[in-house]
């Protein structure tokens, strides 16, 4: 499994290479405009002028990453080869997932860290309201955000007609996004996501498990 | 444990409603080298990857190494070796890496029959599989599918695109191999001559039907091509079953019949000929007869 994996990151690297200097961009405009703004004056607006472009790059990206997995896969027939290996579809979907998974955490991790860091600043100079799991119910939803769009690239790379999941894609932009305006995070979009976490990589899993390869 | 390492049980299979293979049934029993022999398209291949679990198979079972192909674990894929038509290796690796992937994803590894591989065949270790050529990628791939020390050994066409010297070494050691007792080797190609060098059993495929499967010798003994002379001109039907082949000019009919024996003989005889010779038939001789469209069928 472990040489799997190993193969899809050396493979993919160029993903993980995007993720962290992503990563690395996103923290140093954050700190800058924190830097900049007095924060008694204006609300923290900077979260919405850098989340959507931000969050818009972050779909696009995990969702080509999952796309050209497959797409490479099914061109260069590389598990035709990897299952006549000592080793089966299953493992090579598997360490698929993971490093896909792996990229996720490579972009959200440092965020995270840098955004709870950012929070305990700032909270102890303007102290303004907020509940405690903000940063847990955001990261969680933006990582099954990403997650999502990932299964979604894993289905269009494979699909020979990648409109379907396309589709799939905007219905769930478009249930998801007037929730998270009306509600705001929490468990219900949680659970909408996991929910179609789910039922995409089980299609992927049925696609990939039955396909000629 | 079963004494057959390959089971084809009724495989059927149809592309886009074409049907390429129409209920096989095949057998390679331990330690046997049986060479699968047909023209090009006529679902060789398919077979193979069907048994390797590549391709599903629209009807039928089959087994490899007593598991059924569509439920092979990773540990039986470790015992078997597979070189593929058209050597299908990842293109955009460079040798160096591909080795590294295969050594990883191995049960075991013979590092130094791998190594000796790689001197014998010269493959350079820095360049990528895709700037290889032909002959060197189909090197590259019989190299990975040995040094695994495969209890079975899948090759597709190994010998396409390896000049006469390559050839010769592959055959050499593949000979090596059947050496080594328990090895069971399936071998594709249109080389005749090599599969009669070094097959025990034949199976050819015409038309989707395994119209021969039986010992290479004994195919050699059943099927028999006659010349037959008669008095007047040659009668347009002998009544025999089985007649894989019938031309006649005049007074001379050569036929070539499967399953020949002295009941067949008897039934010639009937028919008063002139004379009846044989004329020796060697297995690319076999192989045409039998792959002209009206075939009769040839078993152990």
């Amino acid at each position: 499994m472990f040489a799997l994996i190993k193969r899809e990151v050396r493979d993919h690297i160029v993903y993980f290479i995007g993720a962290a200097a992503f990563s690395a961009v996103f923290i140093i405009m954050a700190i800058s405009i924190l830097h900049n703004y007095d924060l008694r004056r204006q609300p923290p607006a900077f979260s919405i002028v850098l989340g959507i472009p931000a969050l818009t790059i972050v779909i696009f990206g995990i969702c080509a990453m999952g796309s050209t997995q497959m797409y490479l896969d099914k061109t260069r027939k590389i598990s035709a080869l990897l299952s006549t290996l000592a080793t089966s579809r299953n493992r090579i979907l598997l360490a698929r997932v993971i490093t896909g998974i792996l990229a996720i955490l490579t972009l959200l991790v440092p965020l995270i860290i840098t955004a709870v860091i950012l929070m305990r600043f700032f909270t102890l100079l303007i102290p303004f309201p907020m509940f405690d799991g903000v940063v847990f119910d955001i990261s969680l939803t933006v990582f099954l955000m990403a997650f999502a769009c990932y299964c979604i690239g894993l289905q269009s790379g494979w699909n020979s007609n990648p409109l379907t999941p396309s589709l799939g894609a905007l219905c769930l932009t478009c249930i998801l996004l007037p929730l998270i305006i009306v509600k705001g995070f929490g468990l219900h979009i949680v659970v909408i996501l996991v929910l179609f976490i789910v039922a995409s990589l089980i299609r992927t899993w049925h696609t990939f498990m039955t396909t000629s390869l | 444990m079963n004494d057959n390492v390959v089971v084809v049980e009724d495989l059927v299979k149809y592309f886009d409603g074409r049907c390429v293979l129409d209920g096989i049934n095949l057998k390679v029993p331990r330690g046997c080298i049986y060479g699968l022999l047909g023209r090009n398209g006529s679902g060789k291949t398919t077979i193979i990857r069907i048994l390797l679990g590549l391709e599903p198979p629209t009807r039928g079972r089959t087994f490899l190494l007593d598991a059924e192909s569509t439920e092979l674990s990773a540990k039986l894929h470790g015992r078997i070796g597979y070189v593929a038509e058209g050597h299908n290796l990842i293109q955009n690796y460079r040798v160096g890496r591909l080795i590294r992937l295969c050594k990883d994803l191995s049960l075991q590894w013979n590092d130094e029959f791998f190594n000796h591989l790689i001197e014998t065949f010269r493959l350079p270790a820095d360049r990528r599989v895709k700037e290889l050529s032909i002959g060197m990628r189909a090197q590259l791939n019989l190299a990975l599918a040995m040094a695994i020390d495969p209890e079975l050994l899948i090759f597709d066409d190994p010998t396409l695109g390896l000049d006469t010297v390559a050839r010769r070494q592959f055959l050499e050691l593949a000979i090596d191999l059947i050496q080594q007792q328990g090895r069971t080797i399936l071998f594709c190609s249109h080389i005749l001559s090599d599969v009669e060098r070094i097959a025990d059993k034949i199976g050819i495929l015409a038309a989707g039907k395994l119209v021969v499967d039986c010992p290479l010798e004994k195919l050699k003994e059943r099927v028999k091509k006659l010349q037959i002379i008669f008095p007047e001109s040659a009668p347009t039907n002998l009544n025999l079953t089985e007649i894989i082949n019938q031309q006649i000019q005049g007074r001379e009919m050569v036929i070539t019949a499967a399953n020949w024996n002295k009941q067949k003989q008897t039934v010639l005889e009937t028919f008063r000929p002139s004379s009846c010779n044989e004329i020796p038939m060697s297995l690319e001789d076999i192989f045409i007869e039998c792959t002209k469209p009206i075939t009769g069928s040839i078993e152990s």
